[in-house]
């Protein structure tokens, strides 16, 4: 295999030289210059940067190896083209004419010796021929611009046979006979002089003088056993590809499993990922994998692609095996050193796969590395990751945070400022949205918080980090989220997905395909949200970690929906699944989620001590790492909700209070309504209707934009009581009474929508219940009667259905 | 667990059976694997008499056979010794480092005192000679041949890379000198007996270290024996070869051989190895190929023939046909490369190159075929890389010394040419391309006097070549020595005349216009312009064929005085055949001759010369000058008479 030519490489050759010499006809130019070019530059301007559909991201790969393995693309652009422009099959039978002049491995010398003949002359090679007087050549003669694409690669060519050695130039002709013998049958339509050993002009030529049994041997002796397979198969026998072939594939895929953060670094490929890529569609790897095992050479890169490999299949031994591998092979082909970035690259595998403690280990010794060597970029990164691991896994770096600067603001600021000078743009965005976050998570103002992403927004357009919009949308949402703007935070996430996917990895997408599913959940869309989760990008979903990820948001959905449907066998079947892996899981976020579904189940199960117990423990966790400020205000939620179920509302009061205080300082919208809808309970059980429905009549609309439907047929269902409650204070015959009612069964018409479109049937059952007590109030008999049967044909279903 | 007897003889029987076979299929680690356990089991005095060798040829000397059937454990050990290449391990079987070293040391002694500590180096050496192991011959030669291998080893390892500073050709092989002081021993040893040596194969040995030690006569006369008695060997036959170095040397050789099959092959090779040709020579390779039809060897000797004698056609065919034949066969292809180099038959030496290189790209022929190859492709530093490379594979590839010089000398690297050409001469004396390469690189030296030296040698070695004819001519006359030029480029003449003559007798042979113009122009220094303008005539007739009549027999006669050969005179008559056409020479000499013409007056010669070069379009700006030159004169001429 040699470093860079391959037949294919003298098939574009070819193209080029038709070109230059004017054969190729006007019409068809197009074609056959956007084929060249769509070869021979690379990826990022060759292809436009918005893939709309995912899987043409690996086009391009496809493209190059399909080129390799066969003339086909060849044929394709200049035969099968033909019907649209009759002179492309002319030229495709001259491209044919000069493959096939190509005869002996003297006219391949041949080919390439007069390939700087294409190039147009430089003023110096001018003006040295009209001193030689020999005659320069016409001024309307096509020449290729020394710095032109296709001029570089004429060179190249041109440059890389020279330094061929007679063996490899040997191998290519063979690889080229191969490569060009499926066009015999074209070729022989053509020439009727045509026969079997026309590919080599020497032995057609021997068949005067040596005898057919001698000339078979003595083909074979040369040629191999290559004649014998008629060169049509390519099954079992390698494949022509060139290092630099290798090379290029190997470095798509890297930067496709990796996605685009600090893309702009030159070493870019060496910085591991905490966010997933994802993995190569099966049948590209195989492809892969041919070339690479009849490439003689195989760099390193490869190494480094089976360790991403390994990593995304969640192949913890593998992955290491081969990052060591992979920088044992690298270290003496570089001067630079490399020992940080394999710290590095070891610390992310390390926390990947759950060992926390070694992972901080390693990155603290990256860290110490990179500043003996005073590799500014290196150690930027590492401790920007040392910051984000801290706020996810806060025990780990505790200690590391009470004896240094590590961690929090400082360490913040720090990095703001060190990429700022060290000209790491991403760095410096990302610092100052974590920033932001912070702000956001610590429940302080929202006017800072907005002010800080407004500033990395700048430095993200002024720079066109494309890489960092999806991460900057995230925060977004999040912000909509607190805020409990649904409306606004889905139409981010649609945004996301619309125009961002291209450029975010896919982790990032999937958590937003979550989220969104989470609030389509909560509007109690339930098909619509099954559709998005199963709508993800199946072979995105080969990785590992999003694999898993997309399997606990679709087991904590379907928990939702079995808790609604009261369905508590089948709930409690998935809580104990979700509860054993939940400790290989990074994100707090989601472990809260799960751990307050828990609490939902308990709480359906009637286990109130266990689910007091759990609620007590999780808030002193909370209290402990300093985290989120949501976590806190709604475990005091629970904490009163708990205790309501339990019969003492008035118990939860201080609970309730605080979260409501917490909850509008930190202006969490959502929480609010909640907290508000638990003090109104409150006061309906101390008796003070008219105030609770004030207040609920206060909160009703603005909970509606929060569109939780869950939480508004609660907040209905309290209107309801409060309204009867109101009712029972007038005489038994009073006006006000009766609208009294009629306002509560309005409010329990509209919590049963909700609830029905919830599907949990347990509190339809409690409002036709309700309905029916208050029609027999009113003395409607009748109507009671209709929903008692409602009520008895629910229960009945629900049981059947359980 | 201990075995009985008849058990032990029956291992060592089963061993010995494993050892042979193993060997034969070429597994020889297997073998030296097996032949180190037989030899682990120790020895019993009884076990002698079963222990008759299985496979082995039993030798016709029963003494010999006995000692032979006595080593054969030892034997098959040192046998796959040498087989993995463990060259000293092999000797040591046999011959411990300890006796070599003993005899080394005694014969020091002797030659270091020879008159006054006699007596006293007679007794060690006595004392010695007893020490001498008592093995047979086989496996004497296959220690010894163990020893000298080993020291070839570490000449090859010592010498390090080509042409760097290691190598220059001063590092000899060092066991030589046991070895031969070891044989000289034996000999001795042997000799008292009956006043003659006993039949062995030992003496191809002393020949070669010998010859090593460039004492060629001593090692002639080992030769010589050698073959008498073990005629089969064609080694020695080879060794024999590379010793002669001119035929006289060859013809009295040729007496003191025996009368076989043997002796003819080598007469035919040694023939080709001075470059002889002749229909003698085609008449008995005949004769061989009649018995041995597709050897390949002979076949190779036939193409090789028509090579000397530079039919190149015929060669080129000789060799394709002979590939066809053995496509697998690698061996004298750098001689078929050479031609097909001569030939500029590209595509086809592409085809060889690339052939050679996927049998084996790490033999020395393969390396000198691809060099060849790109040396044809003008890509000379590539060729130097190949010509290297089949250098380090084999130091003693003659032709890889010659044509790396050729591309140093293209290369402007006259010192690297120099001794890589050098190097082939020393190899062998009888290569007259290299001598040819050493006088072309000091005449671009502009050395003369050196390059004569040489082109003479090259001359010498092949007399019938005008090329080097012209080169010594030439030289010469950039000596200012020309009447010694004169006659060398007459000479040359007259080999370019016999060639041509030989190759076909129909047609004038042709005469390269070149020598006859440069003759011209030395017999013009002379002042000799008669003689001048014959040469000059003759140079011009070339044009058409060369016949030129009347005047023709002046070249005859120039002939005729240095040739002093018989067969040559009676070809002047042929008539019209096709001629050279108009070369920068012919040119010249018509130049020459118009200007000459115009000296003497002949002003009709003069303006037809010169209108005939204007019509070649050679120098027309000159021609013209010389027209109208001429027809002024002439004009004078017409308008004298009435005037």
């Amino acid at each position: 295999m040699s470093r860079f030519l391959t037949p294919a490489k003298m098939g574009l050759l070819t193209l080029i030289e038709l070109y230059v010499e004017g054969a190729v006809p006007g019409e068809c130019s197009i074609d056959v210059l956007s084929f060249l070019t769509s070869h021979l530059v690379d990826s990022e301007l060759a292809t436009p940067a918005k893939c709309p559909d995912f899987n043409s991201r690996w086009r391009r790969a496809e493209a190059t190896v399909n080129l390799v393995i066969s003339i086909k693309d060849f044929e394709r652009l200049l035969n099968e083209n033909a019907s649209a422009a009759p002179s492309m099959r002319g030229l495709w039978y001259i491209f044919l004419a000069k493959l096939w002049a190509v005869d002996s491995l003297h006219a391949l010398h041949a080919f390439f010796g007069r390939l700087p003949s294409l190039l147009s002359k430089s003023k110096e090679e001018l003006r040295r021929l009209a001193e030689a007087g020999e005659k320069t050549p016409p001024a309307d003669e096509v020449g290729l611009s020394r710095s032109s694409p296709f001029g570089t690669f004429v060179r190249r060519a041109h440059l890389e046979f020279g330094r061929l050695r007679f063996h490899d130039a040997a191998e290519l002709w063979k690889d080229f006979v191969k490569y060009r013998q499926s066009t015999a049958g074209h070729w022989k339509r053509r020439n009727p002089a045509f026969s079997r050993l026309s590919f080599d002009n020497v032995l057609l030529l021997g068949q005067q003088s040596w005898r057919q049994d001698h000339l078979v041997d003595l083909a074979s002796v040369a040629y191999g056993d290559m004649l014998h397979h008629n060169g049509n198969s390519t099954d079992g026998r390698t494949l022509p590809v060139s290092t630099d072939d290798i090379a290029r594939l190997l470095e798509f895929q890297v930067e496709q499993i990796q996605s685009m953060f600090l893309s702009t670094h030159p070493s870019a490929c060496l910085f591991p990922r905490c966010e997933y890529g994802s993995r190569l569609p099966v049948e590209i790897r195989l492809q892969l994998q041919d070339l690479l095992s009849d490439s003689y050479m195989v760099p390193s890169l490869s190494h480094y692609v089976s360790f991403i490999d390994a990593w995304r299949a969640g192949d913890y031994p593998t992955s290491f095996d081969y990052l060591h591998r992979y920088f044992d092979y690298t270290i003496h082909h570089r001067d630079r050193l490399f020992y940080q970035y394999a710290l590095m690259n070891l610390a992310a595998i390390q926390a990947d796969f759950g060992c926390y403690r070694e992972a901080v280990a390693a990155m603290l010794e990256s860290v110490s590395t990179a500043r003996e060597n005073r590799d500014m970029k290196c150690l930027n990164f590492a401790l920007n990751w040392l910051y984000q691991f801290g706020r996810s896994h806060p025990r780990f770096v505790a200690e590391l945070e009470a004896h240094s600067m590590l961690g929090g603001r400082e360490s913040l600021a720090f990095l703001r400022d060190k990429a700022k000078e060290t000209g790491m743009y991403p760095l410096w965005s990302s610092a100052i949205w974590s920033e932001a976050k912070l702000v956001l998570e610590s429940g302080e103002s929202i006017a800072t918080c907005t002010e800080l992403m407004a500033r990395s927004s700048q430095v993200l357009v002024e720079r066109n980090m494309v890489g960092n919009f999806p991460a900057q949308s995230c925060l977004h949402v999040a912000l909509w989220d607190r805020l409990g703007l649904s409306k606004l935070s889905n139409i981010s996430s649609a945004v996301f997905l619309r125009s961002h996917r291209a450029n975010s990895s896919f982790e990032d997408e999937l958590r937003v395909v979550g989220r969104l599913a989470d609030s389509m959940m909560a509007q109690g869309q339930w098909k619509t949200a099954w559709n998005l989760l199963d709508s993800l990008d199946e072979n995105s979903l080969r990785s590992w970690r999003p694999k898993n990820l997309w399997t606990k948001y679709r087991a904590m959905g379907k928990l939702k929906e079995a808790v609604h449907a009261g369905d508590a066998d089948g709930a409690g079947e998935i809580v104990c699944n979700l509860l054993q892996s939940k400790h290989d899981d990074l994100e707090p976020g989601l472990q809260f989620a799960i751990d307050m579904l828990h609490i939902k189940y308990l709480i359906m199960r009637k286990n109130l001590p266990a689910a007091f117990e759990k609620v007590g423990r999780l808030a002193k966790e909370a209290q402990d790492d300093g985290r989120d400020v949501v976590l806190g205000t709604k475990l005091l939620l629970t904490k009163a909700r708990l205790l309501e179920a339990a019969g003492r509302p008035q118990k939860g009061f201080s609970a309730a209070i605080k979260a409501a205080n917490a909850a509008w300082g930190s202006r969490l919208m959502a929480l609010l309504w909640q907290g508000m809808g638990t003090i109104s309970a409150i006061l309906i059980s101390l008796g003070e209707f008219e105030a609770a429905a004030e207040l609920l009549t206060a909160v009703l609309p603005r909970a509606l934009e929060w569109e939780d439907v869950e939480l508004c047929g609660w907040l209905y269902m309290l209107l309801a009581d409060s309204e009867v409650g109101k009712a029972s204070k007038y005489p038994h015959i009073a006006v006000d009474r009766v609208e009294c009612f009629g306002k509560a069964i309005q409010a329990l018409d509209k919590a049963g929508r909700h609830w029905l479109a919830m599907g949990n049937t347990k509190q339809r059952g409690e409002v036709l219940a309700k309905k029916a007590t208050i029609a027999r109030f009113v003395g409607n008999r009748e109507a009671s009667d209709t929903y008692a049967a409602h009520y008895l044909a629910l229960r009945s279903e629900a049981v059947k259905v359980v | 667990m201990s075995l009985n007897e008849t058990e032990i003889a029956e291992l060592r029987a089963e061993l010995q059976k494993a050892i042979v076979q193993c060997s034969e299929r070429c597994l020889y680690q297997a073998a030296k694997w097996a032949a180190e356990l037989l030899n682990s089991i120790p020895e019993l005095p009884s076990s002698n008499a079963n222990a008759t060798p299985v496979v082995v040829l039993i030798n016709a000397d029963p003494d010999e056979a006995a000692l032979e059937a006595q080593e054969i454990s030892k034997y098959l050990l040192a046998k796959s010794f040498f087989d993995c290449r463990e060259y000293d391990r092999c000797a040591a079987v046999f011959l411990p480092d300890s006796v070599l070293t003993g005899i080394l040391a005694t014969n020091d002694l002797t030659s270091g005192g020879p008159s006054s500590g006699k007596g006293k180096a007679k007794a060690t050496a006595d004392s010695n000679g007893a020490a001498l192991p008592i093995i047979s011959q086989k496996s004497l030669f296959l220690a010894l041949y163990a020893k000298i291998m080993s020291g070839e080893k570490k000449k090859d390892e010592d010498t390090e890379m080509v042409m760097g500073p290691q190598d220059n050709g001063v590092i000899i092989n060092k066991q030589l000198l046991s070895v031969s002081r070891f044989l000289e021993k034996w000999f001795q040893g042997h000799l008292n007996e009956e006043g003659e040596y006993p039949e062995s194969q030992g003496w191809l040995e002393y020949g070669m270290v010998f010859a090593k030690q460039k004492n060629e006569t001593q090692a002639m006369k080992w030769f010589i024996e050698s073959v008498h008695r073990a005629p089969m060997n064609w080694g020695c036959w080879l060794e024999m070869t590379s010793l002669i170095s001119r035929i006289e040397e060859f013809n009295e050789v040729v007496t003191q051989l025996p009368q076989n099959i043997m002796s003819f092959m080598f007469q035919l090779h040694a023939h080709l190895e001075l470059y002889q040709t002749g229909e003698g020579l085609q008449a008995s390779l005949q004769g061989l190929l009649e018995i041995f039809p597709t050897s390949s060897f002979l076949l190779t000797c036939n193409a090789l023939l028509a090579y000397h004698s530079k039919d190149f056609v015929n060669a080129e065919q000789c060799f394709s046909h002979l590939l066809a034949l053995h496509p697998h066969r690698l061996d004298a292809l750098d001689h078929y490369s050479n031609i097909l180099h001569v030939m500029a038959y590209r595509p086809k030496l592409a085809f060889l190159a690339h052939l050679c290189s996927s049998i084996d790209k790490f033999r020395p022929e393969s390396c000198v075929v691809i060099g060849n190859y790109y040396s044809l492709l003008s890509m000379h530093e590539k060729a130097v890389q190949y010509f290297r490379r089949a250098l380090t594979l084999d130091r003693s590839c003659l032709s890889a010394w010659t044509l790396m010089g050729h591309e140093y000398v293209e290369l402007k690297n006259t010192h690297a040419a120099i001794e890589s050409y050098r190097r082939a001469v020393d190899i062998n004396r009888k290569d007259y391309r290299a001598w040819y390469g050493l006088g072309q690189t000091y005449e671009v030296l502009e050395m003369h006097s050196y390059a004569l030296w040489y082109y003479k040698k090259a001359a010498g070695l092949r007399p019938w070549d005008n090329k080097m004819w012209m080169a010594v001519g030439s030289c010469l006359q950039k000596m200012g020595r020309d009447r010694d030029g004169i006659k060398a480029l007459k000479r040359a003449l007259l080999a370019d005349y016999n060639s041509a003559g030989s190759a076909g007798e129909s047609g004038q042979p042709q005469l390269d216009p070149e020598i006859l113009l440069q003759i011209a122009n030395m017999y013009e220094r002379l002042g000799e312009d008669e003689e001048a303008k014959g040469y000059m005539e003759m140079c011009v007739a070339q044009e058409d064929g060369g016949a030129l009549g009347g005047d023709g027999t002046n070249l005859g006669e120039s002939m005729a005085v240095h040739s002093q050969s018989a067969d040559d005179s009676d070809d002047e008559d042929q008539g019209a055949n096709e001629g050279t056409g108009v070369t920068a020479a012919t040119s010249k000499a018509r130049m020459w001759l118009a200007k000459f013409a115009m000296r003497e007056g002949e002003h009709q010669t003069a303006y037809r010369l010169a209108t005939e070069l204007c019509q070649d379009g050679v120098e027309v700006e000159e021609a013209k000058a010389l027209i109208r030159e001429a027809r002024s004169h002439m004009d004078e001429v017409k308008t004298w008479p009435p005037g």
